[in-house]
């Protein structure tokens, strides 16, 4: 039922170091941390003296899975801090969720200046936030890289009643604005940071597909 | 782009502005608007030398240069153009300057835009060199009236070259910087570069040698290619001459060593699709079938990899005995 091979679905790669920058901002949500070490690592053998304009901001005790709150069945936090210690970066920073490390985002970005460069990673609603951010700061794809680790949850923009549903995990979800069963689709929003949900059953109202659990 | 999509116009007015550069407003013949465009955009103008001289030399030379409209996209009764006198033209600026005047018709092609402004920069930087200054008058007309924050800088020999300057100032006052060589002005490339927020584009319209130093001097400062903007249209450049075999028409051509291998191939009545006719916008990227020799590549399009394969005649040329094309 879902279409594969639509164009705005965002495609990740696992992030590289980008030494043409002036100034790197790294942001690392869960397991994210973990890809930012690799790159800083990477940078430190290529580039060493691009440590000292790097600023690390890390969110790393939101759950990698991405339960909902709603849901219950939080998972505690199991992901162990990697250690940056040895490397001589400007003082990394811990936030203990997505909208406070974004909200330092923001404004980190309204007094950067052109040469910064900036690397998302953790799960893909992050990202997509996050980008989102990047982008009204007119930071194109050259000047923004991001790796997905953890959860692929969506938000889900209903287009019926303009809702974002968020964390979904399943292929058909409930829309909390308007309660109309919405297949998630793979057509991705960059201004909206979601991907689109459609009603489902507006044909024979009621019949629905099974409902799978397929963003893990 | 091909001759059946040129409109007529006639030249106006026409005014020497510079010692160096005359002004020329164009309507279309017999009234009416012309096509819209947006600030950055560059019409070609064809000329066909000979035909409007009296000489009678029998063979007409036909040039085509591209012009950047300098008017307002607000305004589309007239297009105006600055055209600078080449010291050394091929024969285009020449013919402008000193066989063109009011109630000369030309024809010119439909405006292309490859200079544009990005809409959603958080501020412009605009950089002129000379007759570089062009684009930007009909961009500052977009500008002026935006919320986004813009500078010029405007570099020039000396005062009796600023071309439009009271044009400028009278809009845009101090918010213009002016450089002259004559006082030994310069611009701090590197100051202008490495202090802009983040979501800055900086256009640069001049010289090669200007263009090279601010997309370079960008670079170091960490700028992505996606936010440096350059335009210049150099002429063609001339070179050894050398013959071509246009493997689909079945013909042969001259390229002499003053003219293009485009203008030559248009010559013999063969057209190639163009936009830029400076080597940048890949319209004319024709396929190389065999070539006993050397391909000078004077374009800034194709990558390291389509150099073995192809050639962009409107800028490039060959230094050989044989050289085939998929025409």
């Amino acid at each position: 039922m879902l279409v594969t091979g639509i164009k705005s679905k965002p495609v990740y790669a696992p992030l590289r170091a980008d030494t043409r920058g002036r100034f790197h901002l790294m942001l690392g949500v869960s397991e994210g941390a973990a890809p930012l070490l690799r790159v800083l690592r990477e940078m430190q053998s290529q580039a060493p003296q691009a440590l000292g304009a790097t600023r690390v901001l890390l969110a790393p005790g939101v759950p990698a899975t991405g339960a909902s709150p709603a849901g219950g069945g939080t998972e505690a936090p199991v992901h162990s801090l990697c250690d940056f210690g040895d490397l001589p970066l400007q003082p990394e920073r811990s936030f203990n969720d997505v909208p406070a490390l974004l909200a330092e985002l923001r404004s980190s970005l309204e007094t950067a200046l052109m040469g910064t460069r900036l690397y998302l990673a953790g799960p893909e609603s992050f990202i997509g936030l996050a980008m989102k951010i990047a982008f009204e700061f007119n930071l194109n794809k050259d000047e923004v890289r991001a790796e997905q680790v953890g959860t692929l949850a969506r938000r889900v923009y209903c287009v019926h009643c303009r809702a974002t549903t968020e964390n979904v995990r399943t292929n058909i979800v409930r829309c909390l604005g308007c309660a109309r069963w919405l297949l998630v689709r793979d057509h991705y929003s960059r201004r909206l940071a979601a991907y689109m949900g459609v009603m489902v059953d507006a044909e024979v109202p009621g019949e629905l597909p099974p409902i799978q659990e397929v963003f893990v | 782009m091909s001759e059946q999509q040129t409109l007529a116009v006639e030249v106006s007015a026409v005014e020497q502005i510079t010692p160096l550069i005359k002004h020329f407003t164009l309507s279309r013949i017999g009234g009416g608007n012309l096509p819209a465009f947006s600030g950055g955009s560059h019409i070609v103008v064809v000329m066909r030398a000979g035909a409007h001289s009296d000489a009678g030399r029998g063979n007409t030379r036909v040039h085509r240069n591209p012009y950047s409209l300098l008017s307002s996209p607000h305004r589309l009764d007239v297009y105006e153009i600055g055209v600078r006198r080449m010291e050394e033209s091929r024969g285009g600026s020449h013919f402008m300057h000193d066989q063109v005047d009011v109630g000369t018709h030309l024809e010119i092609a439909h405006p292309v835009n490859l200079f544009a402004l990005d809409k959603i920069a958080r501020k412009h930087v605009l950089i002129a060199g000379g007759i570089g200054i062009t684009p930007f008058l009909a961009q500052l007309e977009d500008l002026h009236h935006g919320r986004v924050p813009y500078e010029l800088h405007y570099c020039v020999r000396s005062p009796e070259h600023a071309a439009f300057l009271p044009r400028l100032r009278e809009r845009e006052g101090d918010r213009i910087r002016m450089y002259y060589d004559s006082e030994g002005h310069a611009v701090d490339y590197d100051g202008l570069l490495s202090s802009q927020p983040l979501g800055t584009h900086v256009y640069v319209c001049g010289p090669a040698g200007m263009i090279n130093h601010a997309a370079d001097t960008a670079r170091r400062w960490g700028w992505p290619d996606s936010h440096i903007h350059w335009e210049q249209f150099s002429a063609p450049p001339v070179g050894d001459a050398f013959d071509v075999f246009l493997a689909r028409s079945n013909l042969r051509v001259h390229v002499p060593h003053d003219q293009s291998l485009m203008e030559s191939i248009e010559g013999a009545g063969v057209e190639i699709p163009y936009l830029c006719r400076g080597g940048v916008c890949g319209f004319c990227q024709t396929k190389v079938l065999a070539v006993e020799g050397e391909i000078v590549h004077n374009d800034h399009f194709l990558s390291d990899a389509d150099r073995g394969k192809y050639i962009m005649p409107c800028v490039s040329r060959a230094r050989c005995k044989r050289l085939v094309l998929d025409l």
